[in-house]
């Protein structure tokens, strides 16, 4: 076993065995769990950072696996571990957003009575999503692929008692699991033609002239974008993550950036020359996705609820990923996978600091209970914005642009214009966010918002661990875009000299645009005297329509719920009425022959007898007659 | 009509008078006398046709005196549980002892 091995195997069962101990062990310790879970996080980001200091190496890759159930000469179940620069980079993104969401819920989930059932949870999904993410073989992401779903549907249902976030995690978990029907087809397909689908022989077989026939490919491709669709909420399979706000903010700042929806995107990097060598799959995906970036941007742009905002601007950028994935560039796609994952937890960590401090999700509630008394909170909400919209030093601005360069070198001129005007409704309804939320700054020193309770518990510890964390990722957020470059010269080799990151017409157009949409957000948000009402808003029919989820969860209720529905009331009339009635049926039947029969025994001896004395006579005379007449 | 068929008609008539009081008497002990009266009627039956058949064999003899054994016994085992019965439902009555109904 290599130190690298080894090293893999600590990022990865660090935090599962931090998990066990708080569950098994720590339930009653809220202050001994957080511990356990932050240093089981924090050794599994210290393997990771080292990974990434030696294996992060153009062109290196370390496959290690080890049969763990044979099945016959082809196919075998193996567990190991694939370290190459995108796995060891997206480790490290994932313990790293993991242990700030660790440090941070310390403060805002203080005093919640399932503190400790919180912290397990958070190391489960830390093992899950490294688990996926440094998995060797397709059969083990799939198996990690899905303890992820669990740990998000844990953490999304985390107040279970309440009814909002039970829904809201079922709804969850069913509609990932939808997509999840088609990957697990995918890689069955793959195994059933690879034997043990190990990525690198996956990769391998799937260019022209390996063991994949193309028509294999693209429906191997096709199947495993279902899973990618549901994980990452794309296309129709969207609801699920605007209703995952039910869940605590931090799970949200988890959910959204590092873990859960970014293990569809990091799939579709992982194996991104098998679905490169799919074009029809890619160029749906592409449409497919350009459709969900613009739809989600309106969506984000009546919403009134922060977190929601930041729900829609997630699935809108994780459409913009898979867009640069789609268009043929892996390192565009997965820089913007890493910046967003730090500017997404930046925002939702910030918006936890102005929820937790006004009890509410509402961004014109939070605006008018002093949000400015939160320095970390502003600092941290105007810095993710900024990277959100793509403004220029910001760490947004730099991933964004390598996607719109990729999209520009491969895609028709629609799609590049309908991605730039992407690009400015992003800046727009990452604008209107602030401004709705900081912008009634006058208003609020003259206002006596009620109690003291405010400023009373503002400067505890577990503040500070919030205001911290906060500041830290608002610090990487301006680092984190100049890592482009190296990443691109790690990942793809190739592509590192030309094109993506250089600064040319196309950055032009889109700050030009950016600006606009800030402009606009400003005008209609951020200005004295402004109206405060955005211009969809301004149709009621748009906004309700926008407001809805487009009527998509309509649409479902409409149709297939009500399908599912009909087809179980169908099944448990059937279970009811034919399966537990002939069961009923067998057993009344035997109890009520059973009392007829025994009407037969009197109980009398001599009625036996008597039968006895006859049944014997009738024997003697068939006797009798049989020995006389032959 | 010979001597044979005479002690087989006086067999058959016992036969037939203890099987009626087995069918109708309510008291065990009075089974039990109507059973032996069977007994008595085989037993009888035994004898008469290897004594009368016209070979000398004494088989028939034997045969009647372990049947007489079997019977003695028998009716000591059955007084001994009748007595047992009584003691435990106060009753020697059949009608009584329909534990058995269904």
């Amino acid at each position: 076993m290599t130190g690298a091995t080894l090293a893999a195997l600590v990022a990865q069962f660090a935090p599962l065995a931090a998990c066990a101990v708080v569950l098994l062990a720590l339930r009653g310790r809220p202050r001994a769990a957080a511990a356990t879970a932050v240093a089981g996080m924090a050794a599994s980001f210290a393997a990771s950072a080292w990974l990434v200091a030696v294996v992060a190496v153009p062109g290196r890759t370390l496959l290690a696996q080890a049969v763990f159930l044979p099945v016959d000469a082809a196919h075998n179940l193996a567990f190991g571990v694939l370290l190459d620069p995108l796995s060891t980079t997206m480790a490290l993104v994932v313990s790293g957003v993991t242990l700030a969401v660790m440090a941070y819920s310390t403060g805002y989930m203080a005093g919640d009575p399932g503190y400790p059932r919180y912290y397990g949870f958070l190391a489960l999904f830390g093992w899950a999503m490294q688990g996926l993410v440094l998995s060797a073989n397709l059969l083990q992401t799939l198996a990690f692929w899905e303890l992820v779903g669990l740990a998000s549907f844990l953490l999304i249902g985390f107040w279970f008692d309440r009814p909002a976030p039970a829904a809201a995690a079922r709804k969850a978990f069913i509609m990932t699991r939808v997509g999840d029907v088609g990957f697990l087809l995918g890689v069955l397909l793959l195994i059933r033609t690879l034997g043990l689908a190990t990525i690198p022989d996956v990769i391998a077989a799937s260019a022209p002239g390996g063991a994949l026939a193309p028509r294999t490919v693209a429906i191997a491709a096709a199947l495993l974008l279902m899973g990618v669709i549901g994980k990452s909420a794309q296309g129709p399979l969207f609801t699920w993550l605007p209703d995952a706000m039910e869940g605590p903010t931090p799970v949200s700042a988890l959910l959204h950036s590092a873990t859960m929806v970014a293990a569809g995107v990091y799939l579709v990097a992982r194996l991104h020359p098998l679905f490169a060598a799919a074009p029809a799959v890619m160029h749906a995906l592409l449409w497919l996705a350009l459709v969900t970036a613009l739809a989600t941007a309106t969506m984000a742009m009546v919403a009134s609820d922060i977190k929601r905002v930041l729900a829609y601007s997630t699935i809108s950028q994780l459409a913009y990923m898979l867009m640069g994935l789609a268009a043929g560039s892996a390192a565009a796609g997965y820089f913007h996978l890493v910046t967003h994952a730090g500017f997404k937890a930046l925002l939702f960590l910030s918006a936890g600091i102005f929820i937790h401090h006004a009890h509410s999700n509402d961004m014109r509630e939070i605006s008018a209970r002093r949000p400015w008394s939160q320095r970390a909170g502003v600092i941290g909400l105007v810095a993710g914005s900024a990277a959100l919209a793509g403004v220029i030093p910001f760490a947004g601005y730099f991933s964004k642009e390598a996607i719109l360069g990729a999209l520009g070198a491969g895609a028709s001129p629609l799609v590049v214009a309908l991605a730039y005007l992407g690009a400015g409704l992003t800046a727009y309804y990452a604008f209107r966010m602030v401004f709705l939320t900081l912008g009634r700054r006058e208003h609020t020193d003259a206002q006596t918002y009620g109690g003291t309770d405010a400023q009373g518990h503002s400067q505890t510890a577990g503040d500070r661990a919030m205001g911290v964390t906060v500041l830290v990722l608002a610090g990487l957020t301006l680092v984190l875009g100049y890592l482009g470059p190296w990443l691109a010269a790690r990942l793809v080799p190739a592509e590192a000299g030309h094109g993506p990151f250089e600064f040319g017409w196309g950055a032009l157009a889109a700050l030009t645009l950016v600006a606009a949409g800030i402009g606009l957000a400003w005008y209609e948000f951020g200005r004295r005297g402004a109206a405060g009402i955005g211009f969809l808003e301004r149709l009621p029919a748009v906004a309700r329509f926008c407001g809805d989820n487009w009527y998509v969860d309509r649409l479902y209720r409409a149709t297939v719920i009500r399908w599912a529905a009909a087809l179980a009331r169908a099944a448990h009339w059937n279970d009811r009425t034919i399966v537990d009635g002939t069961t009923d049926g067998v057993a009344s039947g035997t109890v009520g022959g059973g009392r007829l029969l025994a009407l037969v025994q009197s109980g009398n001896v001599q009625a036996y007898l008597t039968i006895a004395v006859l049944l014997l006579a009738a024997l003697a005379y068939a006797l009798g007659r049989v020995a006389v007449t032959p | 009509m010979n001597w044979l068929h005479w002690y087989l008609l006086v067999a058959l008539l016992l036969f037939c008078i203890g099987l009626y009081g087995l069918l109708q008497r309510r008291s065990l002990i009075a089974m039990l006398i109507s059973l032996e009266l069977m007994l008595a009627a085989v037993s009888l039956n035994v004898v008469a046709i290897t004594s009368l058949s016209g070979n000398s064999s004494s088989v028939g003899q034997v045969v009647a005196l372990i049947l007489i054994g079997v019977a003695a016994a028998e009716g000591a085992i059955a007084l001994s549980l009748f007595v047992a019965i009584q003691r435990e439902v106060q009753s020697i009555n059949v009608e009584d002892l329909s534990e058995l109904k269904g």
